[in-house]
């Protein structure tokens, strides 16, 4: 403790002095401007009060922190944008989901607690949806993975028209939903579809894959898979790229079979980048909602409905907006923990290169 | 010193260790070439179908020889929406203008914003540092439909649905978290020798930034824009909701090929599809050799 | 091209800047109406007769500001439009189950006094023939409520190929193996019921290298075809004709509140119809059995020459009688849909398809006035004509039973008929989770996973449930 340390009794004045960079002050300031003008003022109005105090605490902040705090400044647009965009609409959603509140009735949202967050999960229904997601999400990934594994590993080296190649294998990653949608529904149509054409030339029959459920979810899987493996293999490549060539050199010299070489030099390299992709697909996965809703809407029955499907009817198609931002909610912590691993395994990584 | 010292950074990332699991001959392009083309197949038929007349889109046997048609690509900007009605502009150049301009703005602007917010990230840390990295990766990791009635009633009130601005402000915080991910971590792998170099010798930390650390990730940015690229240009939810008639993009405008008066107009739709993929994939494979980097969230070489 | 992205950019930023600044307080004389409207023909038409012919009567520079929304996502834009509060569109064109739920929300603007005050518009009105104007305009549904006017109107008519009915080989082994005759002109086509239709279905089942009309075919051919698909309203549409005309219902909201689901939805009357549905499916395409023949699916079946006879909206027959878009359009004809035989009579309920407008209830006094104006131009017998000579259809009696209006397009005959046939589905705010429940209840059926009694008892089950809930159904 230095003796011109400020004396707790001092903090009060100092708050109160009215300068350009008294930032706690300007953030006070702002906060019962906003909340006089959100209470007194039309909304059209209040919006920009709100606005311009916010900006003057913004500003103040700014001077105070001029040629001191660096970092914060340079994070701060980031972090302002993003906290309008993504983290404001969030809480909104996240304080609806303790409501009662339908967006197209008239009535105001009533309060009651956590009863959506009880209410959704004891509902049969989501968890029978959330089953269904699972399933998608183990097959698609797996399916993804491999594929992608494969596919990397016949680009991993140097070879003629590599260049062109690769971005024919890229392509399906950059195609519109509506258009695969459309085009796949059309593959696996029994009259016209190439598949049911292609089976014909052996069986005579016309071939229905979406009969069944098993057939609907291979659909699903199929599309899915085709569209984002592309994905996994580029993860995987730059993982492959990124081996030292003289690893391979010595095991050349040492004469290990390819086997060897593959699990002691190849898989350490690209082992995190594969447990990244198998996490941002897992992540990605649960999210599926076109590819299911433009080739089955959730058919036979409700045996392909993923959860983002049933979020939609409940979010649009119904309108329960709090019971679908609850689901929401239920998803993102998922998503969360997800993400937590996803941390865990960067981190660890990092960790063993340096080590 | 400042100056100078840019030869021998370049030296220095010459001399890296040599990396890439070596040379295949003309058999392994062969093997690719096979499989790519499988691959490629569906994108394949919907190139296809986009040179077809109407009577050869759902021929049973497909057909593989046909006589090729310009037509449907006349259609995309010019074409009769009823069957008595005279040919009319769709608008469509207009639709391409928009996601050429709203994905390459909103792209560029979330490197910029982007770009500092990770140079800030790596060289300044803050106290909680993972904490703010961690918030800005989930924002990304949300379901869109939960944020969708906010984000309309915020740009209601201020003016911004079916504005340029609004959908780029959007689009522009929905590339940021990978953004700086990636660029952060591209920063971090610099060496901090020559910068610290630099300051002794009395350059500002502007120059610092601009001299000496962003010449170095040219690669990482490159690799940033084609990836924010792949993902902004065809989002749908957003664009479909918070965009107006001026403002509209490809992706959603192309749906109008679908469930009108007739089913799906095949040719239309490839036609449409088709065009739409040659910026990105022109984009994409300019800019290929950086992309590998890219991909991985900037984690491959931590 | 540089100048006109200049142009846009510069609109744009116009807008931006207006956005900004707040609205501009428009001039007095300029007044625009902006609508959400899906994106197909006869909305199409509707402008373009508009831009060209449309004076309005107060003076008034009007201008029609229309969104075209692609038809699949029409419903997600407009409903989060609405739900959104943004107050974007003084005027909507909505399907008729919408109307509870967005006039609950207090979205769309009764029109009682609009009526009343304009009797040009009540006349109009009155000429209207009942069906689809209690379709399109009431809420509850026949009630006194009025909200909206018919945009286009649409009912489910008899597709047909002429080349195969009415081929004298076909026709001979026809009267061979039935000992009746198969029909061939729009009339004997007119007088069939579903045990016809069906006797179509085995008839012209044939497979790849069978003769078909003196043909060698080269892929599979099927008889019929209707709609029994998974997504929206593409199977319930159907299905509800059969349940009507089995003399069964659906729950029934001009009976509510003491009118229920449970013993009304799965009586008897409505499992022997929906078995009845069921049966026809298996002479259809094979695409019936994966819950993908939808009203887009049997349409392009037709028009790529896959089946003989569909039973589809009128709003698809203007593309199958284009060369450019069909295959079968020299040969096609338009007969009324199929209904039941009962003591001798064709029973031929039907569920109305077809869109209203609808003025919202933002809308200010003049674009009140203005829209009235319009909705009054575009019902008038003149441009009623017009929108039907382009291959639209008119609910107003004066237009349809004009000597004229049967000439415009085949299918016009079967229009006056139809329509004392029609009845619509519910009109209450819960009318979508009603109606996403009962699809996949029927598509288990469609796709054979489930019986008709099953599939019926779930489906009163779950509605007699929420609408107890909700108060529809009470006791």
């Amino acid at each position: 403790m230095t003796t011109d340390t400020v004396p707790v009794s001092g903090g009060l004045p100092r708050l109160l002095e009215l300068r350009a960079d008294n930032w706690p002050l300007a953030i006070i300031l702002a906060v019962v401007i906003s909340i006089a003008a959100i209470a007194l003022l039309p909304p059209e109005i209040s919006f920009w009060v709100a606005l311009a105090a916010c900006i003057l605490a913004a500003g103040s902040a700014v001077y105070n922190a001029w040629g001191r705090y660096k970092g914060g400044l340079l994070v701060a647009p980031a972090i302002a944008l993003l906290f309008i965009m993504n983290i404001f609409p969030l809480m909104w959603s996240l304080g609806l989901s303790f409501f009662s509140y339908r967006a197209n009735r008239a009535r105001a949202p009533v309060f009651v607690g956590l009863d959506n967050y009880a209410d959704i999960l004891t509902d049969p229904v989501v968890w029978e949806r959330l089953q269904t997601t699972a399933v998608l999400v183990v097959l698609t990934v797996t399916v993804q993975m491999v594929v992608g594994f494969l596919l990397a590993f016949l680009f991993a080296k140097q070879f003629p028209l590599r260049r062109y190649l690769l971005i024919l294998v890229l392509t399906p990653m950059m195609l519109s939903y509506v258009a695969v949608g459309a085009f796949f529904r059309y593959y696996y149509e029994p009259t016209f579809g190439l598949l049911s054409q292609f089976v014909r030339l052996f069986t005579g029959e016309p071939y229905i894959l979406l009969q069944s459920t098993e057939g609907a979810m291979a659909g699903i899987v199929f599309a899915d898979a085709w569209m984002w493996s592309p994905f996994v293999m580029l993860l995987v490549l730059a993982g492959l790229v990124s081996v030292p060539k003289y690893l391979y050199e010595a095991a050349a010299i040492d004469r290990a079979s390819f086997w060897r070489k593959f699990t002691s030099i190849t898989f350490p390299y690209i082992r995190g980048l594969l447990m990244l992709a198998l996490l941002f697909r897992t992540i990605e996965a649960f999210k599926l909602f076109d590819i299911v809703f433009l080739l089955t809407e959730g058919g036979p029955g409700t045996s392909t409905e993923t959860v983002s499907l049933y979020l939609f009817r409940q979010a649009i198609q119904f309108n329960k907006t709090s019971d679908s931002t609850t689901i929401s909610y239920i998803l993102l912590f998922t998503v969360i923990v997800l993400t937590n691993l996803y941390l865990y395994f960067v981190n660890r990584r990092a960790r063993e290169t340096q080590s | 010193m400042t100056d100078a010292a840019l030869p021998r950074l370049a030296m220095r990332r010459k001399s890296r260790v040599s990396r890439g699991v070596g040379h295949a001959g003309w058999g392994r392009t062969i093997g690719a070439g096979v499989v790519s083309l499988i691959y490629f197949f569906p994108v394949l038929w919907i190139v296809l179908t986009a040179f077809k007349s109407h009577s050869d889109a759902l021929a049973v046997p497909p057909k593989w020889l046909f006589t090729p048609t310009l037509e449907n690509f006349v259609q995309v900007f010019n074409r009769a929406y009823s069957a008595d009605g005279v040919a009319v502009d769709t608008k469509f150049d207009l639709f391409f203008f928009n996601s050429i301009f709203i994905a390459g703005t909103s792209v560029a602007l979330a490197l910029i914003i982007g770009t500092l917010a990770a140079f800030g990230f790596s060289r300044y840390p803050l106290k909680g540092n993972q904490t703010y990295l961690f918030i800005i990766l989930t924002t990304r990791m949300l379901p869109a439909i939960v944020v969708i009635i906010p984000i309309l009633i915020m740009f209601r009130v201020t003016g911004l649905a079916g504005t340029y601005v609004g959908i780029i402000m959007l689009y522009t915080a929905f590339n940021l978290p990978f953004t700086i991910w990636m660029m952060k971590s591209f920063f971090d792998e610099l060496s901090p020798d020559v910068e610290d170099a630099a300051r002794l010798d009395g350059s500002s930390d502007t120059k610092v930034f601009f001299k000496i650390c962003m010449p170095q990730v040219y690669a990482g940015i490159a690799a940033t824009a084609v990836f924010g690229l792949i993902l902004t240009w065809n989002e749908y939810l957003f664009a479909l909701l918070l965009t107006g008639v001026q403002t509209r993009t490809v992706p959603v405008a192309m749906a109008q090929t679908i469930g009108g008066d007739i089913g799906v107009r095949w040719g239309l739709l490839a036609a449409i599809e088709t065009l739409f993929l040659i910026p990105v994939i022109l984009v994409t494979f300019f800019l290929q050799n950086h992309l590998l980097r890219g991909v991985t969230f900037g984690t491959v070489k931590r | 091209m540089k100048l006109r992205i200049r142009l846009t950019l510069m609109t744009a930023g116009a807008a931006v800047v207006a956005g900004l600044g707040g609205a501009v307080p428009a001039l007095a004389e300029d007044v625009t109406l902006s609508m959400a409207v899906p994106d197909w023909p006869p909305t199409r038409i509707m402008k373009d007769l508009f831009d060209k012919n449309y004076k309005a009567p107060s003076g008034n520079t009007v201008k029609l500001d229309i969104d075209f929304i692609p038809w699949p996502d029409y419903y997600t834009r407009l409903n989060t439009s609405l739900t959104s509060g943004e107050n974007k569109y003084t005027m909507a064109v909505s399907d008729s189950q919408w109307l509870g739920a967005f006039i609950e929300a207090g979205y769309y603007r009764k029109i009682n006094d609009l009526i009343d005050a304009d009797p040009d518009l009540k006349a109009t009105l009155a000429d209207m023939h009942p069906a689809p104007l209690q379709a399109y305009a009431t809420y509850p549904y026949k009630s006194d409520n009025y909200y909206g006017f018919p945009q286009m109107p649409d009912i489910y008519v008899n597709y047909y190929r002429t080349d195969v009915f009415c081929n004298e080989e076909e026709q001979k082994n026809f009267m061979a193996k039935y000992n009746e005759k198969l029909p061939c002109s729009p009339e004997e086509m007119d007088a069939i019921d579903w045990d016809m239709y069906e006797k179509f279905g085995e008839f012209f089942m044939r497979k790849k290298g069978e003769m078909l009309a003196g043909k060698v075919l080269d892929d599979d051919f099927y008889g019929i075809a209707y709609q029994a698909g998974k997504a929206y309203d593409f199977s319930t549409m159907q299905i509800n004709a059969f349940i009507w005309q089995y003399g069964g219902n659906i729950w029934d909201e001009t009976q509510a509140p003491t009118g229920h689901a449970e013993g009304v939805v799965n009586s008897p009357e409505a499992v022997k119809a929906l078995e009845h549905y069921l049966k026809l499916t298996q002479y259809m395409p094979p695409v019936v059995k994966t819950g993908g023949m939808d009203i887009f699916k049997t349409d392009e079946l037709f028009r790529e020459g896959k089946v003989a006879s569909n039973i589809e909206w009128i709003g698809f027959a203007e593309s199958s009688i284009n060369p450019e878009t069909s295959k079968v359009a020299d040969v096609v004809a338009f007969a009324q849909a199929p209904g039941l035989k009962v003591d001798g009579e064709i029973v031929r309920w039907a569920n109305i398809g077809g869109q209203p407008f609808v003025i919202m209830t933002w809308a200010n006094d003049t674009q009140i006035k203005e829209a009235v104006d319009f909705v009054k131009w575009w019902l008038s017998p003149e441009v009623q004509h017009q929108f039907a000579a382009q291959g639209g259809q008119s609910a107003i009696k004066s237009v349809y039973e004009d000597p004229k209006y049967v000439t415009y397009r085949p299918w016009n005959r079967t229009w006056a008929p139809g329509l004392d046939w029609q009845k619509d589905t519910w009109h209450i705010p819960e009318f979508f989770e009603l109606l996403v429940q009962g699809q996949e209840q029927y598509d288990l059926a469609i796709t054979g996973k489930q019986d008709a009694k099953t599939t019926l008892d779930n489906i009163a089950a779950f509605q007699e449930d929420l609408l107890s809930e909700a108060g529809h159904i009470e006791d």
